[in-house]
């Protein structure tokens, strides 16, 4: 039996096109290496000079891309000849594991990730992996804005920051409501028990699994615990073992009279808004207040939203940016995270119609000039004032207690 | 001239066709409305917010597309180089191992991606060939591979080598036979396979993303990050451009598959 010839060309053929690709592809620049230490910010901002910085965060929202694609990129590019590559992810976890992998396979100072938006869970990961470039923040002119005092500034989640990471956002968790239908919202969680009953079908919450549905069961826990005293700190057995039974209780007793009889949750906070949006339920909360401004501005929300914190508190934290031990554009991406901390980026981000958020700086740290722009933004009518909720903020937990949490829910509540 | 299709038949096809369209429709008006309540037929407001979005500097979406057409048909391409013999051998011929070699070639199909993926990242960190184009690729093949090479083994099972025996009797080359004898037989399942291989490139994140590393953004990529974060308006613009070579390439291929009495054709006659 002959071979067949056309076919075993056709072979040839390819595999020397692969061969071809992967010999290519060995010639694709690598970026150097980057072992050095910088002395002083000049030397940095002279290092960063044409140096890209890619920059994986979580691409869900258009105004924060545009944000950050749009003014962050061009004035990185005019002030300081720095190009900014943004890359949208889903899942904060997603850019974890590439620098996890790269560590694993040796590649120690040409990775793929040169800044990461970043806190709570992945931050623990990273700096237990010893994923992260630390120790640079006193390089940076404006740090000084930063009131690292701030003990939910200068711990991510109960863990401490120790100059790992660079602060960007402040988020403090709220209700929301829509005031043209609900009149009278619960405002504390004592009320929200009873509102819940009186008002069946009314009202859900993600599953565990979604870092919003995470945070309000935590809500739930402290009004078990009595408060957040307590749970801070690291995890202690003894002290969830009595908490927790309460917190079921409360949960499991609110189940029947949940939206769709609680049979099932809503899988992450964009389904929340969604139901919300639909009118099916009449509460929605979310860890960053900007959002209400922002899904009212993008038709998402009606005009009539409106949104507050518990009386017993609403928990707050820090969003930051980080820098992986093995990015090859260190001097690049501080001087991106420098950037993003200095005035003119939180103010820009301040502004309603851009983004809305809460400066991570202090602003009484800036100029008498500054500090009145701050002060004379105007505020969508949908977010919180952030001084009315900073007025009752609660600590986060220590991320082996949210853990803990999130496991007992699945077992206990979800199942 | 093909009979007219019994009445039922074409109103089945006809609901079929619906069926197949139905959800296709709410992702269109999405794309261009502003805001839209449940329980309301149409949107409340409309707007070209999530197009001129999609179409801006800021949103990748364009080159997006682009580096996802060309991987995937880099992808298709080389497939088609590896799948075509292979399928041949599986087909044609009985050789040792044959039922191991069989099983090998499904195993991607078997093993859920995720889990081979952090393993794949690895290899290719040490081959050098992540946050590259030719990674992308070659990666993509793996998921893409056993369609083809499945479509093409059940082609040559049916399909009789004498006939290249006497073309090459009667004179012709061997790029004569390919072209004359053997593509003409081996065609519509070339097509099929061509088109698993391009769309099952086409749909990759997980790969593409630890792979490419984030340096190469296709557009599941994009379509993802705000299919998850419940923007309804900019997921349907993207999924429009999304689906749209997936459409054309079928609509395309449908021509050839099925021959005289193919789906065009059937299509006509509603």
């Amino acid at each position: 039996m002959k071979l067949m010839p056309v076919s075993l060309k056709a072979a040839q053929k390819g595999l020397f096109l692969i061969l071809t690709l992967f010999i290519l592809s060995l010639f694709i620049p690598r970026a150097f290496a980057n072992g050095m230490t910088y002395k002083s910010w000049d030397e940095v901002v002279t290092a960063a000079k044409g140096g890209t910085v890619n920059w994986f965060m979580w691409g869900g929202a258009d105004n924060i891309n545009q944000y950050v694609s749009g003014w962050v990129g061009a004035e990185l590019k005019n002030r300081y000849g720095i190009t900014l590559k943004r890359i949208g992810i889903n899942d904060t976890a997603e850019a974890v594991n590439i620098v996890l992998g790269e560590k694993k396979a040796g590649i120690d100072d040409a990775g793929s990730v040169d800044l990461i938006w970043i806190n709570g869970g992945n931050f623990r990961t990273m700096k237990q992996a010893g994923l992260l470039y630390c120790g640079y923040l006193e390089l940076l002119p404006n740090n000084r804005l930063v009131n690292w005092r701030d003990a939910s500034i200068a711990n991510d989640f109960g863990l401490p920051v120790e100059g790992c990471e660079v602060p960007w956002n402040r988020a403090q968790f709220a209700f929301a409501y829509d005031s043209a239908r609900t009149p009278n919202p619960p405002r504390s969680i004592r009320e929200l028990i009873d509102w819940v009953k009186a008002h069946p079908g009314e009202f859900t919450y993600p599953a565990a699994s979604d870092f919003n549905g995470s945070v309000f069961i935590r809500h739930v826990f402290y009004y078990a615990a009595g408060g957040p005293e307590k749970l801070l700190g690291p995890f202690d057995q003894a002290t969830y073992d009595a908490v927790a039974p309460k917190a079921w209780k409360i949960l499991n007793d609110m189940k029947p009279y949940l939206w769709r009889k609680g049979q099932t949750y809503p899988n992450a906070i964009a389904a929340l808004a969604q139901l919300f949006a639909n009118k099916e339920v009449a509460l929605y909360f979310d860890y960053d207040p900007a959002i209400f401004g922002v899904n009212v501005e993008n038709g998402t929300f009606p005009a009539t939203t409106r949104s507050y914190g518990l009386g017993d508190g609403t928990i707050g934290n820090t969003n930051y940016v980080a820098i992986p031990y093995n990015s090859p554009n260190k001097a690049a991406a501080m001087v991106t995270a420098n950037f993003l901390m200095s005035f003119d980026a939180q103010y820009e981000k301040a502004k309603p119609k851009i983004w809305g958020t809460t400066p991570a700086i202090d602003v009484a740290k800036l100029t008498e000039a500054e500090q009145k722009s701050f002060h004379e933004l105007p505020r969508n009518p949908a977010v919180v004032a952030p001084e009315v909720l900073a007025k009752h903020v609660l600590p986060e937990l220590h991320p082996d207690w949210i853990r803990a949490i999130e496991k007992g829910w699945q077992e206990n509540v979800a199942q | 001239m093909t009979a007219r299709l019994p009445i039922p038949l074409r109103l089945f096809l006809a609901l079929l066709i619906c069926w197949l369209m139905a959800p296709l429709i709410p992702l269109a008006v999405w794309s261009g409305s502003r805001s839209w309540y449940f329980p309301d037929i149409l949107p409340s407001a409309y707007s070209g917010r999530a197009w001129s979005y999609v179409f801006s500097s800021v949103s990748g979406v364009p080159e997006g597309l682009w580096q996802s057409a060309f991987i995937a048909l880099s992808a298709t391409l080389l497939s088609l180089l590896i799948g075509l013999p292979a399928g041949r051998a599986l087909g044609l011929y009985k050789f040792k191992g044959k039922a191991l070699f069989e099983l090998l070639i499904l195993a991607p199909l078997i093993v859920p991606g995720i889990a081979a993926a952090l393993g794949l990242h690895m290899v290719f960190l040490k081959l050098g060939l992540t946050g590259t184009m030719a990674g992308v690729v070659i990666v993509h093949l793996i998921p893409a591979l056993p369609y083809m090479t499945l479509v093409m083994a059940s082609v040559f099972a049916g399909y009789n080598p004498a006939a290249e025996q006497q073309a090459r009797s009667l004179g012709a080359g061997s790029f004569q036979v390919f072209r004359y004898v053997t593509l003409p037989a081996i065609l519509p399942g070339l097509l099929t396979g061509a088109l698993f291989t391009f769309l099952v490139s086409w749909s990759q994140y997980i790969l593409t993303l630890l792979i490419g590393g984030g340096r190469i953004v296709t557009l599941p990529l994009l379509l993802f990050n705000f299919a998850s974060a419940g923007r309804n308006d900019i997921t349907g613009a993207i999924s429009m451009i999304y689906i749209l070579p997936g459409a054309v390439l079928l609509l395309i291929a449908g021509r050839y598959l099925t021959g005289r009495n193919s789906a065009a054709d059937s299509l006509r006659q509603i």
